[in-house]
């Protein structure tokens, strides 16, 4: 997990050592590196000024439709060039270097697979490709990671999207990459296999791969990564674990929630401190608004010890991932 | 079937690809036409021998227009299909040159076509044996095995090539095959010259006039052609960009 963050990130960066991009924890080294990166077609700007790095463990790529998260994986892939700017995996240049396949995967979000094949020879095909030193072990390995040993050998051209995903994901694993890249991994799975999916990115992320995470569902990237790059409009907009993003800010004041047996005097003790912007009583609980969320955290025991209330919960309510998302997109 | 996929991952999958879909079929149907022409022929035979029915479907149809057509559509299809439906990056984000990966979609677009067409041959010249004072067609049959396989390897590069260039290979292909080897290349001498169709028939004719150097003068010309096109079509794969 990071430590370090980068809010409004606009910088060529084309200077920046690989431990000193934005993205990064401090002394962390960056295994994907992106500088000064733009993507254009014709007159369309898809990306720009992207530059970041990303550390080993789950990282999440996160923006609203079309704000170009696919298209930064497909860079970092090598699938497409940049129009301008680097790109470094491993330390090795992509596109260009087709070594620094060894040890990356991508589940894309292509729907289209080999129709033709079973989910058992598609992951072997990956698996002869990458030379894998046994393949037919790693296929079954990584089958068994996604839970698709039961549909292994029917054809791909039958599989639900679900399915799909889960043998692209396989398709990725079987070579055991230090890079996996996933485009949208958790679309139309059911529970099951969504729970079961997020189970295995944060079991590779803990065990020290660079997993990369494209996703629209907050709800459950939240589950599996603290640190997140936002793209906006093409433009990364923030880097780093969004707890710390909410902190730095400023510009937006953080919500509390508070209960306990006596708001309104609480209300009243805590409306004249200069930390407090504003506050309001709803039946039993406090919700006050405060431009310094540490000092406030302290403040509010403090007030209610001085003041004989009891506190039963003091709860930040903004500063889950989605809502740093919409602060962020918003803005 | 293990062992060649681990021998030869790409051209097993392309050949698979093949025969799971329509293209393998197409190209046995497509293949086995002269048959029909020879069909019709032996049933209400005119006035050419067996000899001359089988040199003039060669020259007139095989060669310019169903050869081609054949080796177009694997051809085309080869990268053609993953390109369009998104499946390239599977081939493409691995640890193998693109020489590796060229090599073996067009091994596989030869192991379809080429016994296809000599299959098509054989049941054409059989049928065409059956002929009135039908003689010496086995030599007949030599010379358009032997043409063909020289067109199949020139064309199956060529196509492998334009697919990687030009987003509707397939059309694009059709439109040449009709226009130019099929129309122009038959009036035009400065057409001819660069046209597959002509480079066929002096294998043809090389073969059935016993004039080996000619016919393998184009064979070999047929040949540094179609390794100039694989060498364009890994440069070309180099730079591809797949969205």
């Amino acid at each position: 997990m990071t430590e370090t963050l980068s809010v409004n990130v606009n910088q060529a960066g084309n200077g920046l050592a690989p431990s000193e991009l934005p993205g990064l924890p401090p002394g962390a080294e960056a295994v994907i590196a992106l500088r000064g990166v733009a993507k254009w077609y014709g007159d369309v700007v898809a990306v720009s000024d992207l530059t970041f790095g990303i550390g080993t463990g789950v990282t999440a790529l996160l923006g609203p439709n079309g704000a170009g998260k696919s298209t930064i994986l497909n860079l970092v892939s090598g699938l497409i060039r940049p129009s301008s700017g680097t790109i470094q995996v491993l330390d090795r240049a992509v596109p260009g270097d087709t070594r620094v396949y060894r040890d990356l995967g991508l589940a894309g979000e292509q729907e289209q697979l080999y129709g033709s094949l079973t989910g058992r020879e598609f992951v072997r095909l990956n698996a002869i490709l990458q030379k894998t030193a046994n393949p037919d072990a790693a296929v079954e390995r990584t089958i068994d990671l996604v839970d698709m040993s039961d549909a292994a050998d029917r054809h791909l051209g039958g599989y639900s999207k679900g399915m799909r995903q889960r043998i692209k994901v396989a398709a990725a694993l079987v070579h055991d990459p230090r890079v996996l890249l996933l485009d949208e991994p958790l679309n139309g799975t059911d529970p099951v296999q969504r729970a079961s999916l997020i189970a295995l990115i944060r079991r590779l992320g803990e065990e020290g791969k660079t997993v990369v995470v494209s996703s629209h569902v907050l709800s459950e990237v939240e589950r599996f990564a603290r640190n997140v790059l936002v793209i906006v409009n093409g433009k990364l907009a923030a880097a780093g674990d969004f707890r710390t993003i909410r902190e730095r800010m400023d510009e937006r004041d953080h919500i509390v929630r508070i209960r306990c047996d006596n708001p309104r005097r609480l209300a009243a003790a805590l409306v004249v401190e200069p930390v407090t912007t504003s506050i309001k009583v709803e039946d039993s609980r406090l919700i006050a608004e405060t431009s310094d969320v540490r000092q406030f955290g302290r403040l509010v025991p403090e007030l209610a010890r001085q003041e004989g209330i009891r506190l039963f919960e003091m709860q930040p309510v903004d500063e889950s991932l989605a809502s740093v998302f919409s602060y962020l997109v918003g803005s | 079937m293990a062992a060649l996929w681990r021998l030869l991952p790409v051209t097993t999958l392309t050949v698979r690809q093949f025969t799971g879909g329509r293209t393998a079929r197409l190209v046995f149907v497509l293949s086995l036409i002269p048959a029909l022409f020879a069909a019709i022929y032996v049933a209400r035979p005119w006035d050419v021998t067996p000899n001359a029915f089988a040199t003039d479907l060669f020259r007139e149809l095989i060669a310019p227009t169903l050869l081609p057509i054949v080796v177009l559509l694997p051809a085309t299809a080869a990268f053609g299909n993953e390109l369009e439906d998104g499946t390239l990056p599977y081939l493409l984000m691995k640890p193998v040159s693109r020489l590796r990966l060229v090599l073996g979609k067009y091994a596989a677009v030869l192991i379809v076509t080429v016994p296809a067409l000599l299959a098509g041959l054989v049941v054409t010249t059989a049928i065409v044996a059956q002929g009135p004072e039908a003689r010496d067609l086995g030599r007949v049959l030599v010379a358009m095995a032997g043409a063909s396989a020289a067109a199949a390897v020139l064309l199956g590069a060529v196509f492998l090539l334009v697919s990687l260039i030009v987003p509707r290979a397939l059309l694009a292909g059709m439109i040449y095959i009709f226009a130019w080897e099929s129309l122009l290349g038959r009036f035009l001498p400065g057409v001819q010259a660069i046209s597959s169709r002509e480079y066929a028939l002096r294998v043809f004719d090389g073969i059935l006039d016993d004039e080996f150097s000619s016919a393998s003068n184009a064979a070999l010309t047929m040949l540094v052609v179609a390794a100039v096109c694989l060498l364009l079509a890994v440069w070309r794969l180099r730079n591809v960009q797949v969205d």
